[in-house]
Parts: structure tokens; C-alpha cells; sequence
């Protein structure tokens, strides 16, 4: 019993950890606006902590370059099984436009292994929590499958 | 009999009122914002979740730690059930505060040190106070022990009203909320990045959590103590305290440990003294 | 009877000459942990014997022991008076002067020689022999390869055991001598005794800090022994006996024997390090460790309180009895206070160690039979715990070469055995059910019916949860799975192992104790005592400890079961590198990431205290004095 309690209970309470990687902010900006009144994510059980060890969900916005490469693998490290990966927006997905510049890595998934990725320039709010909601039935597939 | 219901009622209603309580608190905040808020059982939901989650922790020291607060914190509150002494739980829930700080310790994370410090300072700040209000509880029963003080004919409150402002601080930071959540930044994000509990993570958060909410309980209970003439009059004092607790975290802003410092002590010595003094000369 | 006396302090006399003349280190191991082997049983077995009323040596070659301590006592004076030259200490010269004209005044014109028993034993008394010749004897067999290991450090050419052992040993005679004492005449001797052999002790290494702390050691305790002297010539003047037994059930006695009693306090007070009084203890911190252990925890310190609280009957229900507890409270949270600003192991422990000892003074102040409860279970188990953290604290400075606690830093991982130790002993100072704790719960219970005490109380034990939760949390720390344990030496480990398990069992024993031994010296019953189920009033000792002791079992179980941890660093942000504590900071280099203990130095650093606690310390003993008349 206590199992399936702990089951219902991991998609009813979603942590989400966001790590800007190297955004314009234009997609951070979505990102916060989630937690304003207007959208409310709270009504999920969603909260936004800061730090990996707490995190279920990390949401990674901007494109990755070899200075912070280490920085999002680490924190990907520290945060305890099971989790998800959400990249957002055109950068976080690709590497956007700045794909070809010379100190870019490239889209989130050179990586860490990303679960959802959100499109947009920057993505909608919307989107955001469509995508947060779509990681989470992944991260559970994912716990059933590992049994 | 008697005792064995009153000990299931700390040791197992206790926590879950707790959680429920937190999930309260979380939707009522919400409303003071504007905002929906996560429905009631949320609390629980995210406890169980943590449960459910791989266990980190940076040594066993920590894992040690989180086990004896969350049992520091059970036990004081069956205890507070059980009407003991009131100065016996005191000492029992400092066990937790103590191992808590400690375990925070245990790691090199900076983070979670800086928290524990400041835990530690919010620990100082708050327990002589306790105390004195305990022995004002002490002047005006005749006695520590909660069965004596229950057995009080009429309302503690009337004679103890500066004590019960003074408890009320102790509870804020208590409940680590505004301007005192200075060791667990009350929200993730800040700039402790949840200080103290910076390093637990998984199963163990969710211990502390749990502990959490023994403690809020046993000083709930403790608020109660101030009007046990009536049932009704009880609920009120406590729903208005808890209204109030939300509605000062939702306002204030963080201040720094060297004002609560200064600022609890100065004001609670302050109304402890006057409060105490006057007990002694009526 | 006459064995069991003569063993207990007679029998370190001889060890501590033999130690001296005979300069083998093997005879003095044998001698030294023998002398502790039989001062152990020796006190066992005069607990067994139980309380005695009055005892007196017979002659030695005709002369009666008390023209023999008479002697003694002059050339006592007349050795801390040469020191006194000899270090060109203006206050010693002038204090031991004194005290030579004034005693001899007292000796040979005021007093008339009856013969007075010169020994007698109450519970109080048995239970300090208990923790002087157990507690004592292990730190001096601690001694044995600590001081060997402590010459290595040093380089010296020629050893100076045989002088410290001498002062060691004979220091535990001294004390036993003290508490049995019955004549004040003698217990004067015993007290000025234990003034020299401190004195000596602290300045054993030779140093020039170490011969300036010794010096100010002896001053102070000369002061106080010239008002110990004053104090007892008063009392003499108004109950016209030197048993201090007669003197307590003479009861309170007008102003001036008020006064007098309020003298001798005053000698404890000093002896027990009460502010303003505290710098002679801080500087005996420049002594060694088995030196620091003993002055400290089980002995000299001690017999400040002792002396207070044997009184407690003969000021009980006046104004001084109120002003003690009032001063007793405000070393307690000045020291406490004081405490909090240090990072240096030896000297929180020192602060700590007066702390309580205040905490002590103040329950035989508020002089109620539960206070007084309070006050011998706190020396009970403050010995215990205190000596365990002091041998802690010198095992690990030799190891690691430093006494700050910053450098103690997850210090489980280099020593585990000691760090769990001392950790131990951390918790045992400051939670239930342990001894110390339990002490504290009944002093504040006992303090609730006067204000100013309580307050003082309340602060000063949150303050001393910070300092020790801080302490004993920075030494926890990761062990890589499979790394040896560090390795002592068995008579380094055998003493802390058996302080540790004293300090844990102990409190497990504390009905039995409250119920045989304080009890019955009570006036009436303190505490509603039921040795079956363990509870001390409210205090249900053993349901607390099997219920704690339980959740610590599941505690160390969830920690030892636990799966193999993933290897994950401290949150750093992200910018870890690897495990060995640092970070990539600016041009890719790795920076050292650490935090150090918040200290309030603004609020409670030591210049800022000082003078003030030294101030308020000095007024509230001349009220203390001046309440008596």
C-alpha cells in the first residue's frame, strides 16, 4: 500500500529545478511566469527549488557551452533518482541560432540525457507546463520499467 | 487505555494533522497571493514522493542525524500527548534541534553549514524565552506538568498574555517563517538554497519534514494550553495564532540574525519579565 | 575505617614520593596505575561502609595529628611564601603573609585546642571520594603515555616526570583529605594543598606563559585562602567549634558568622574559578592535558563547589543563600556567554567547565532540597563527561597539533575512534537523558520560584547548546569504506573507553544514585523517586532512555544499513570538482570552498565581555559578602 501511495504521490508532486545554461532570458522569463498567479503551477504540486539534491525535474533553458558543460552534468548527478530532463525553448533544444558559434556546445542533450524538449523562441508558458506534464508521466514509465 | 489512545494520537495523528496543517498553510498563502494554490494533501503528497526517492547523503553521519530529529520530535510530541512535563519535551525536542543542526554539520557543503549556524542562532533565540514562558505557564498553574496545568479552572491567557505574545515569536521562528527563516530560506531558490536542509535529500528530507510537523503540532499544542477551559475558545485562539503566523510571513521581509537577535530577546525578556513579575506579585 | 582513610590519602602520599625519588619509568607506571587500581576500590568499599559520623587518627610517634597538620600548614605557607619571592609576586607575598600573621593569631591566642573529630563522611562526602579516586586515578594513568608522548614533543634532555607525577598523585590524597575533613583546620590545610600542587602543575612545562598563568593561579588562590582564613576565624567567633559539623546544624548564626561563612564561600568561589575570578582557570590551560583533566573536571575546581554546597545548611533561608544563587546564575550565562566566542578546544572547555560549575553554586544558593539534588548530580556527571572531553581534546591535539575546533573539521574521518568518543561526550553534556541534562532540568525546576536566577538560567542554556552542538557536529565526517581506524595506546584508550561508558551507563543509574546516596542526606524528599520504573518526578529516566536509546539503535541501524551511497559531492552550485573540496573558479583554477563557525564575536567575543562580566561578577560577590551582614 505504502508503494502505491508512494507511486500517486510522484506525479502529484513535481520539484522542478531551473538551470540557466546559457539563455537570453527570454525563456527564463517564461519560465518564472509559470509561478505567477496567472498560471499557478503550485496548483500542481510544483515548486521551485534551487538546489538538485531536492529536485525531481530540471529545466534547462539557453544553449550549453564548454564552460558551464560541467556545471549541468554535475548538477544532473546530484539529483536522486528517478528524475527528468526538460529542455526549453529553440537554444535548450538545438543550440538555436547560436548553434554555430565557436564557444557552443550545442542543444541540452550533448549532454545529459533529456526527456521533453519545449520549442519556442522564447516557449510559452503553456507549453512550459505541458511539457513539465509530459516528463513526468515519462519519469513514471521510467520507474515502472526499472520496476 | 486512556493512555495508549492518547499516545497513538502523538505518535500517528499528530504527524498527518501536521501535514494537513502544512498543506493548509500552503493554500491559504496562495490565496494571501492571489493564486489557487496546491490542493490540501500536497504536503503529504511530497512527502511520500521523498520516500520514494533515491537516497543521497554526503555520510552516514547525516543519515543518523535525520533519523534521531524525526524521533526527538515524535517522541516529544507523544510525550506532550502523554501530559508530561512540560520542561521534560522541551528538552526532548532540543535533542532534534540539535541533531539537525549537527547533521547539516556533518558535510563540507558551505551551504548547509551557513544554515546550521544560523539554525543554531534561531535555536538560542528562541529557547530561553521558551523557557520563561514555561515557567510563567509554571507561576500560574502551580506546576510544569500539562496534566496540572489542564486541570487550571480558568483561562491561562487572561493571566499570561504577554507570555502568549512572547510564545507567538517563538513559534514564527519555530515555523521558520518570515523574517525568521533565516537557516532554511523559506523558498528554495534563495540564496541559502534551503540552508540547513541544503544537504539532505530524498528519503532523509522527507524525515525531516515529517519531524517538521511533530514539532508544529507540539507547539500548536502548547498555544493550546493558553485556553483549555473550552473546546471552542481553544479553536479560535489557535486558528487566529495560525491566521496570524501567515498572514506575518506573508508580509515580512527577511531580516538579518543580528536584528532577531537583539529584537527577540530585548522584546521577549522584556514581556517575560513584566509578565513574570506580575505573577509573583498577584 | 582507619585503613580505608589511611589508603585513600595516605596511600598517594607515599606513591607520589616514590614516584619522585625512585626516576624509573617503568616503576612509576607500575606505582602510578597500582596507587589508581587501589584508590578505586578504596573509595568503592568506604561507600560500601556507608556514612560515619566523626573519626579521628589516633598519634603518629606520640604527636597528635593535629599539632602535625599545624606544622604542616606553616610550612605550607612558608613554601608558597619562597614562591612568592622567587617569582617577585607582590600578591602572593603580601596574601600568604597575611594569612601566616592571621593564622597564627588564630592558632595559638583565639583558639582552644578540644579535640574535635577531624574526619566524618556524609553521602556528599563519599560520592566526591568516588569521583576523585576513579575519575582521578584514570586521568593520571591517561597521564603515563600521554606525558611521554608529550616530552617526544618537546625535546626534553632530562625528563620531569617524577615531578609532575609527584604533584599529580599527591593531589589526589589532598582532595580526598578535603572532602573528608571535618576540623576546618584541616580542611584548610587540604585546600592550601591543592593551591600548591595546581600551582606547580600549571607551571610544569616551564615556559615563560606557563610560569605568568601559574603565578596568577597562586595569587588568586592565596586570596582566597586568606579569605578563608578570615572566614574562619569569624565562624569560629560565634559557634566557638571547629567541626564543621557542629557549625552546620548551629544553623545561621547572626551577621558576622554570616559573614564568615560568607568568606569561606568566597575561597570557593575562587577555587571554582567564579567570575571575576575565571582568568586563573583559562591560563591552567597551558598546562597538559592529564593536568587540565584533573584541575577541571573530577578535582580541584570541585572542591570550590564542594565547599559552597557543605555550607549550603549553615546560610540556608538568609540573604547571602539568595545572593549566591544569584552570582552561582550569572557566571553560568556570563561564561556560557563567553564560550560562544571562542574557537580554541581547551578554552570552551574551560568556559564550559565554569559555566557549570556556576550552574552548581547556584542550586546550593537557591538551597532547596531538589536544588540540592541538582547540584550533586551536575558534579556527579560533569566529572565524568568533562574529564572524557579533556583526554578527547589532548589525545586529539597531539595527534592532529592543534586544539582549535576549526581544525577539528570532519575530523571522524582521520581519528573515528576519538571523534565518536568525544562526540559521545558532547551529547552526554548537553541532551536527556543524560546526567548532565537531567542536573540542568532540575535546577530550572528548582529556580522557578526566583526570577532573576531563572532568567539567567534560561539564557545560559541556550548558549550552551550552540557552542557544543557546533563542536560536536563540525567532527563528524565521511570515511572512505575500508580505512584503518587510528591506533592508541591501551592506557590512552582504556581510560576514555571506560570515562565514555561511564558517562552513558551512569545516567542510567540515576534513580538508584537519587534514591541511596542523595536521599537520604536530604531534609525532605525532592523528587517523587520510583527506582522500578525509573522516574525521578516527572522525569522518566529509564522510559527517556530506553525510548532514545532505541531511536538512536534505529538511528546507527538505517545509517549502517543504508545502500552504498552514489559518491555525490556538496551542493556547490554546480561547480564541483571531484571530491576534494573545491570548486572551478575564475580562469578554470580550483578554489577551496569551506565555512568556518559563526562566532558573535561582536556579541560575545572575549575583549568585549571580559571586562564587563569581571565588573558585574565583582560587584555581585561584594553584595554577596556584604549580604551577610
Amino acid at each position: 500500500m505504502f508503494k502505491s501511495l508512494i507511486k500517486n504521490s510522484r506525479a502529484k508532486s513535481p520539484w522542478i529545478m531551473h538551470f540557466d545554461c546559457g539563455s537570453c532570458n527570454g525563456c527564463d522569463i517564461e519560465v518564472l511566469a509559470c509561478l505567477t498567479p496567472l498560471y499557478d503551477v503550485e496548483r500542481f504540486g510544483v515548486v521551485n527549488v534551487g538546489n538538485p539534491k531536492h529536485a525531481d525535474v530540471l529545466l534547462v533553458t539557453g544553449t550549453v557551452n564548454h564552460r558551464n558543460k560541467k556545471v549541468l552534468k554535475n548538477l544532473y548527478d546530484q539529483m536522486p533518482e528517478p528524475k527528468a530532463v526538460i529542455a526549453i525553448g529553440a537554444c535548450g533544444a538545438t543550440g538555436g541560432v547560436f548553434r554555430d558559434a565557436y564557444n557552443v556546445v550545442g542543444g541540452v542533450d550533448k549532454v545529459i540525457p533529456v526527456d521533453v524538449y519545449v520549442p519556442g523562441c522564447p516557449a510559452k508558458p503553456e507549453a512550459i507546463i505541458d511539457g513539465v506534464v509530459e516528463g513526468l508521466k515519462k519519469f513514471q514509465q521510467k520507474v515502472e520499467q526499472a520496476g | 487505555m486512556k493512555y495508549v489512545i492518547l499516545a497513538f494520537i502523538g505518535l500517528v495523528v499528530a504527524p498527518l494533522a501536521g501535514g494537513l496543517l502544512a498543506g493548509i498553510d500552503r493554500r491559504i498563502t496562495a490565496r494571501l497571493q492571489s493564486r489557487q494554490g496546491p490542493p490540501i494533501r500536497q504536503a503529504l503528497y511530497d512527502v511520500l514522493k521523498l520516500f520514494g526517492k533515491e537516497g543521497l547523503a554526503l555520510n552516514k553521519w547525516q543519515i543518523i542525524c535525520a533519523w534521531v530529529y524525526l524521533i526527538a520530535a515524535a517522541l516529544a510530541c507523544t510525550l506532550f500527548f502523554l501530559q508530561s512535563d512540560l520542561l521534560l519535551i522541551f528538552f526532548v525536542q532540543a535533542v532534534g534541534a540539535v541533531f539537525l543542526v549537527m547533521g547539516a554539520m556533518a558535510g563540507r557543503s558551505p551551504y548547509s553549514q551557513v544554515g546550521a549556524q544560523r539554525e543554531l542562532i534561531q535555536v538560542l533565540t528562541y529557547e530561553p524565552l521558551l523557557v520563561l514562558v514555561f515557567v510563567c505557564m509554571y507561576l500560574a498553574a502551580g506546576s510544569f506538568n500539562i496534566s496540572d496545568i489542564l486541570a487550571v479552572e480558568s483561562p491561562l491567557l487572561a493571566q499570561l498574555p504577554l507570555a502568549y505574545i512572547v510564545l507567538t515569536y517563538i513559534l514564527t521562528i519555530k515555523l521558520r517563517k518570515s523574517p525568521f527563516d533565516f537557516s532554511t530560506s523559506h523558498h528554495g531558490h534563495q540564496e541559502l538554497v534551503k540552508g540547513v536542509l541544503t544537504e539532505y535529500s530524498g528519503p532523509y528530507l522527507a524525515l525531516t519534514e515529517v519531524a517538521h510537523w511533530y514539532e508544529t503540532v507540539l507547539l500548536l499544542g502548547v498555544c493550546a494550553l493558553f485556553w483549555t477551559t473550552n473546546w471552542l475558545w481553544m479553536a479560535v485562539l489557535l486558528m487566529a495564532t495560525y491566521f496570524l503566523e501567515l498572514v506575518i510571513d506573508n508580509t515580512m521581509a527577511r531580516m538579518t540574525w543580528r536584528w532577531m537577535l537583539k529584537y527577540v530577546w530585548g522584546i521577549g525578556l522584556a514581556m517575560s519579565v513584566v509578565n513574570l513579575i506580575w505573577l509573583y506579585a498577584g | 575505617m582507619s585503613n580505608l582513610l589511611s589508603i585513600l590519602i595516605l596511600l598517594p602520599v607515599l606513591s607520589a614520593l616514590a614516584c619522585y625519588i625512585v626516576r624509573s619509568g617503568a616503576v612509576r607506571r607500575l606505582v602510578v596505575t597500582v596507587t589508581g587500581g587501589v584508590l578505586s576500590v578504596a573509595s568503592v568499599a568506604l561507600l560500601l561502609r556507608g556514612s560515619f559520623e566523626a573519626w579521628s587518627p589516633g598519634t603518629l610517634f606520640g604527636l597528635s595529628w593535629d599539632l602535625i597538620i599545624t606544622v604542616l600548614d606553616f610550612a605550607l605557607l612558608g613554601v608558597i611564601l619562597y614562591y612568592g619571592f622567587k617569582l617577585k609576586s607582590l600578591f602572593i607575598q603580601i596574601f600568604t603573609l597575611a594569612q601566616i600573621v592571621l593564622l597564627s593569631v588564630f592558632e595559638f591566642i583565639i583558639v582552644e585546642h578540644v579535640a574535635v573529630p577531624a574526619f566524618r563522611a556524609d553521602n556528599l562526602s563519599l560520592i566526591m571520594v568516588l569521583i576523585v579516586s576513579i575519575i582521578g586515578s584514570l586521568i593520571c594513568i591517561f597521564g603515563l603515555p600521554y606525558m611521554n608522548r608529550h616530552e617526544k614533543h618537546l625535546n626534553l634532555q632530562k625528563t620531569k616526570q617524577p615531578e609532575f607525577f609527584f604533584y599529580l598523585v599527591i593531589f589526589l590524597g589532598a582532595m580526598n583529605g578535603l572532602v573528608l575533613a571535618n576540623n576546618i583546620l584541616w580542611l584548610y590545610f587540604f585546600f592550601e594543598v591543592t593551591s600548591l600542587c595546581s600551582f606547580r602543575l600549571i607551571g610544569h612545562d616551564g615556559t615563560k606563559v606557563a610560569v605568568a598563568n601559574a603565578t596568577r593561579a597562586l595569587w588568586m588562590n592565596s586570596f582566597g585562602g586568606l579569605g578563608f582564613v578570615v572566614g574562619m576565624m569569624l565562624a569560629y567567633n560565634a559557634v566557638e567549634t571547629l567541626s564543621i559539623a557542629a557549625l552546620l546544624t548551629a544553623g545561621p548564626q547572626g551577621a558576622l558568622a554570616l559573614t564568615g561563612v560568607a568568606l569561606i564561600c568566597f575561597a570557593g568561589f575562587v577555587k571554582a574559578a567564579q567570575v571575576p575570578f575565571q582568568s586563573w582557570l583559562l591560563g591552567a590551560m597551558v598546562a597538559p592535558t592529564p593536568v587540565s583533566a584533573l584541575l577541571h573536571s573530577s578535582t580541584m575546581v570541585k572542591a570550590g563547589v564542594y565547599i559552597v554546597l557543605r555550607l549550603a545548611p549553615a546560610y540556608q533561608g538568609t540573604l547571602l543563600s539568595d545572593t549566591i544563587a544569584i552570582c552561582g546564575a550569572f557566571t553560568f550565562v556570563a561564561c556560557a556567554a563567553l564560550a560562544i566566542g571562542q574557537s580554541n578546544g581547551k578554552k570552551i572547555l574551560a568556559y564550559s567547565t565554569i559555566s557549570n560549575l556556576g550552574l552548581i553554586v547556584a542550586c546550593a544558593g537557591l538551597n532547596t532540597p531538589l536544588a540540592i539534588t541538582a547540584a550533586i548530580m551536575l558534579i556527579i556527571f560533569h566529572a565524568v563527561s568533562k574529564s572524557l572531553l579533556f583526554l578527547c581534546v589532548g589525545t586529539i591535539e597531539q595527534e592532529i597539533g592543534s586544539r582549535d575546533i576549526e581544525d577539528m573539521r570532519g575530523l571522524y574521518e582521520r581519528m573515528p575512534r576519538t571523534s565518536f568518543l568525544a562526540i559521545t561526550g558532547v551529547l552526554t553534556m548537553l541532551l536527556p537523558p543524560f546526567g548532565v541534562l537531567l542536573g540542568k532540568w532540575m535546577a530550572i525546576e528548582a529556580a522557578a520560584g526566583s526570577i532573576w536566577v531563572i532568567i539567567m538560567l534560561a539564557l545560559g542554556s541556550a548558549l550552551t547548546v550552540v557552542y557544543w552542538a557546533r563542536w560536536g557536529g563540525g567532527m563528524m565526517g565521511s570515511r572512505k569504506p575500508g580505512q584503518p581506524s587510528e591506533s592508541l595506546p591501551l592506557l590512552i584508550n582504556l581510560p576514555l573507553m571506560l570515562l565514555c561508558i561511564g558517562a552513558v551507563g551512569l545516567s542510567a543509574a540515576t534513580p538508584a544514585i537519587y534514591a541511596n546516596l542523595i536521599q537520604p542526606m536530604l531534609s525532605s524528599a525532592a523528587l517523587a523517586v520510583n527506582t522500578t520504573t525509573g522516574s525521578l518526578g516527572a522525569f522518566a529516566v529509564y522510559g527517556l532512555y530506553i525510548a532514545l536509546g532505541l531511536g538512536l539503535f534505529v538511528a546507527f541501524r538505517a545509517g549502517r544499513r543504508a545502500p552504498v551511497l552514489r559518491k555525490v559531492g556538496p551542493y556547490m552550485g554546480g561547480a564541483n570538482l571531484g571530491e576534494d573540496g573545491s570548486f572551478n573558479g575564475p580562469m578554470n583554477q580550483p578554489v577551496a570552498f569551506g565555512a568556518g563557525n559563526l562566532y558573535l564575536s561582536e556579541l560575545f567575543g572575549e575583549q568585549k565581555l571580559t571586562m564587563w562580566v569581571n565588573i558585574a561578577g565583582a560587584a555581585l560577590l561584594v553584595l554577596m559578602i556584604g549580604g551577610g551582614l
